[in-house]
């Protein structure tokens, strides 16, 4: 990834877009990057292909609202430029939110981004407070022990979750927002530590709102 | 304005397989709320079949030129989704607008092939239209079929109001436009179908009664005999550049241009080869044009150019150049569907090699020479081995092999000869190959069940018996060698449904609603189909599908198929019968003189070559 220039993409996977698996997402957005006319960089060796990489998955029927993907473009567009071209070769649904240049030494999205931001809507019924409680017990315990597809996992939850969750009422609609650490062992799925806290067939929908890097302390959108 | 059922479907779809299949909104898709006149273009698969379907683009395309017309596609919700939808009661939709199937007014059905049939009697039971033509009113949908299959009609005719046989670019426009008129005029539906009658390639079953003889009978205003569609300029309209790009990973997701239609070669087993006589190519330019512009309005990472037989396409060298110039550095890969060996060449390969390869397929489709004379194949071993030769020089390392068995004809020894070839094709292509690539060396070897079907000269032959046609197998899996060959088969059991739907006549139309009302459905999946399931249906309605399949027809007498006329003529089909028998070999009529098949003279088309092109 030396040479060319590094233009990272966020996007947006949403409505009923949020179908989409990881891989149609990003096919989708290849071949948006080649109805745009981009000057994508391609790789060498026998299969070339478009370079291109994206950033963790998103699982079918999740929402995103702020996705990443980094491409190596062989000639520099001005950002006003791409982003116009962009606009008008994607579908609304899976539409471009900012874009911007990155330094080619930046390390790939996969291995940089490390916190996601969800928002879980839960279904009406109980006041916040006592969803409140019950997110606080579990949090309260300190794991969380998972089966998923047969395989068990325990989840440490100070680490899982860096921060507590938070709970608003909107419209008449309880929504949970949650900070989760992405590690090399996978993360906790927001609706599993949803369903553990408050009971089974609640979740409404879940987004992610977010995706960030952690420096240090502190932590910042990748762009 | 229609019923509009997305918020129904959504609740549906955290539940079910793959959702990408029912979502929509792709890149390039359409919808027309305003539209007076409303067509549900329908692929009788699941979704990722159905949508590498070139026809119902190109249908698509021509239908979206007609002001006040919306043109949406459907396809049959997999087994999960379908049995979700019952209990929700949620009727078959289009995929644009999520109208009911039902509230349209044409509901067009493709017939691709005879594994698909019961399910088209699936969608129409899950749009709540009566399977029947008879049985529906004047609120249901005009329900047309047309596509290969329905050269032979007859096993489905009694489920289509109207059947298509032959090109539809200008019959679609021609059918909307009747029905219209029929539709403003007020007239019943009895006689909006019988108006379709007069429109050149549209058979109306209805008007059609077959006889004691097996002939069927025409009454007014249906001809005689349905001569089959023609588009004589293949230039006159562009491809659709713009198709709907699909999400999901689908069969062929490629960009695709149309290189000529026809094919002459003349293999006597080949439907296609024989019913879509005769060939006219397009042009150099507006091929090019439509590749690029296909490219730039989809964004695919591949390009085919398609056809029966590509690599005969008299400016395909030129044609590749200018591509691949055009498309260099961009990652493109550029394919053909199955090749010719004997048009397999040194540039061809390289052009193809250009860019991304994609694999390579040929079709020998028999082992031995004399078996190759008696289908007509005209390919020798030796184009075989230089093809192979060439292909694995120019850095393929993976070519996949078709052939067939239970061909009219054929003894043990021909099959044998299929091991031998396939042993020689591997010892050349590892010659070919550097050293320390000969790891990634790979021969695949496909074998599919010989199928006899209608309008070809094996039309009279019935198909080879299962049991002979699995102990054929057992003599070819010992004989082909086992180290970088993989083998694999069509199952005979399906390929022996097939036989039957597409030889019978109307009476197996009881067979295949009997089989669906079981639960008949996604038969060319093998985890859905079952043998048993179709005999038994087809015996509890008093029809023996085995013999629908083997009993072989009598020559001069009439087939079930006698009043579709493909164009060709029958003494020429005889004869051609009579030189398979002789292993003699017939010339294709676009290198050498006409073979006199009858088609030109009786549709009144020409063969036509590209400017600046010659074959021959």
């Amino acid at each position: 990834m030396a040479e060319g220039f590094k233009l990272r993409i966020c996007f947006r996977k949403s409505g009923r877009l949020r179908f989409l698996s990881h891989l149609e997402t990003g096919r989708a957005w290849e071949r948006a990057a080649r109805r745009a006319g981009l000057p994508y960089a391609v790789s060498q060796g026998f299969t070339p292909r478009m370079r291109i990489a994206f950033g963790p998955a998103l699982p079918v029927g999740t929402a995103g609202e702020r996705e990443y993907l980094d491409i190596v473009l062989k000639r520099f567009i001005p950002v006003a430029e791409v982003t116009e071209v962009l606009r008008a070769s994607v579908v609304p649904e899976l539409g471009l939110v900012t874009c911007g240049y990155v330094p080619p030494a930046e390390g790939s999205l996969a291995s940089r981004l490390t916190i996601a931001v969800y928002e879980v809507e839960i279904e009406g019924g109980s006041p916040q407070q006592e969803i409140e409680r019950s997110l606080n017990a579990l949090v309260g315990t300190g794991r969380l022990s998972v089966e998923h597809k047969g395989k068990h996992k325990v989840f440490e939850l100070a680490k899982a979750l860096p921060k507590k969750p938070e709970v608003r009422s909107q419209e008449g609609r309880t929504i949970v927002r949650m900070w989760v650490r992405m590690g090399e062992q996978g993360s906790l799925r927001p609706e599993v530590f949803i369903a553990a806290a408050v009971g089974p067939d609640r979740v409404v929908s879940v987004t992610r709102t977010d995706l960030l890097i952690e420096d240090q302390q502190s932590w910042r959108r990748p762009l | 304005m229609s019923s509009d059922l997305w918020l129904q479907v959504e609740r549906l779809l955290p539940h079910v397989e793959r959702p990408t299949r029912y979502i929509d909104h792709e890149w390039g898709a359409c919808r027309r709320d305003d539209a007076a006149y409303r067509v549900a273009l329908m692929y009788p698969d699941a979704y990722e079949v159905g949508m590498a379907n070139q026809a119902l683009e190109v249908l698509a395309a021509r239908l979206q030129e007609l002001e006040d017309v919306a043109t949406e596609r459907v396809f049959l919700p997999w087994v999960d989704m379908s049995a979700a939808m019952r209990e929700a009661a949620i009727p078959l939709f289009t995929l644009e607008s999520y109208t009911p199937v039902c509230e349209v007014d044409l509901f067009g059905i493709t017939l691709s092939n005879e594994l698909t049939y019961s399910n088209v009697l699936e969608a129409l039971d899950l749009a709540g239209i009566p399977l029947r033509a008879v049985d529906r009113d004047d609120s249901h949908p005009l329900v047309i079929g047309g596509g290969p299959s329905a050269h032979n009609p007859e096993p489905m005719a009694p489920f289509f109001d109207a059947i298509l046989i032959g090109d539809g670019e200008d019959a679609v426009q021609e059918i909307v436009a009747s029905h219209r008129a029929s539709i403003a005029s007020g007239v019943t539906r009895e006689e909006s179908v019988h108006a379709l009658a007069t429109i050149e390639g549209v058979y109306v079953p209805s008007l059609y009664t077959p006889g004691s003889d097996g002939r069927c009978m025409a009454s007014q205003p249906a001809p005689d005999r349905v001569r089959r569609r023609i588009l004589a300029d293949l230039d006159a309209y562009p491809a659709p550049v713009c198709p709907v790009v699909p999400y999901a990973d689908v069969v062929h997701d490629r960009a695709t241009v149309e290189v000529l239609r026809g094919c002459s070669r003349g293999c006597r087993f080949c439907q296609a080869g024989m019913v879509y006589r005769p060939v006219r190519e397009r042009s150099a330019d507006s091929i090019v044009r439509d590749a690029i512009a296909g490219l730039a309005c989809t964004g695919y990472e591949e390009l085919s150019l398609t056809s029966l037989s590509t690599a005969d396409h008299s400016q395909l060298e030129p044609i590749l150049r200018r591509l691949v110039a055009r498309l260099e550095g961009t990652g493109t890969a550029i394919s053909v569907p199955s090749l010719r060996m004997d048009s397999f060449t040194v540039p061809l390969a390289r052009l193809l090699g250009n860019g991304r390869k994609s694999g390579l397929t040929f079709a020998p489709e028999a082992g031995s020479q004399r078996l190759r004379d008696a289908i007509n194949k005209n390919i020798t071993e030796e184009e075989v081995v230089t093809a192979v030769h060439e292909a694995f020089t120019a850095g393929w390392r993976r070519v996949k092999l078709y052939f067939m068995i239970g061909l009219p004809t054929e003894t043990d020894e021909d099959v044998r000869a299929i091991g031998a070839l396939v042993e020689k094709v591997l010892h050349v292509a590892r010659e070919a190959t550097p050293k320390g690539e000969r790891g990634g060396l790979r021969v695949a070897v496909s074998v599919a069940t010989f199928v006899p079907k209608a309008h070809t000269p094996f039309q009279w032959d019935g198909q080879t018996p299962i049991d002979e046609v699995r102990r054929r197998q057992r003599i070819l899996r010992d004989s082909v060698p086992h180290r970088g060959v993989e083998l694999s088969w069509h199952d005979p059991s399906s390929s022996l449904l097939e036989a039957a739907l597409a030889r019978g006549g109307r009476e197996m139309a009881d067979g295949i609603e009997a089989a669906w009302r079981v639960g008949a459905r996604f038969d060319a999946w093998t985890e859905q189909f079952s043998l048993t399931r179709w005999l038994e249906a087809f015996a509890s309605v008093g029809l023996d599908m085995t013999a629908a399949a083997s009993t072989a027809y009598v020559q001069g007498e009439p087939l079930p198929w006698s009043h579709i006329d493909s164009g060709l003529a029958e003494k020429f089909l005889r004869l051609e019968r009579a030189r398979a028998d002789s292993a003699i070999t017939t010339p294709d009529c676009t290198f050498e003189e006409c073979t006199g098949c009858g088609v030109c003279t009786d549709l009144g088309v020409d063969i036509s070559i590209a400017e600046g092109g010659r074959r021959g």
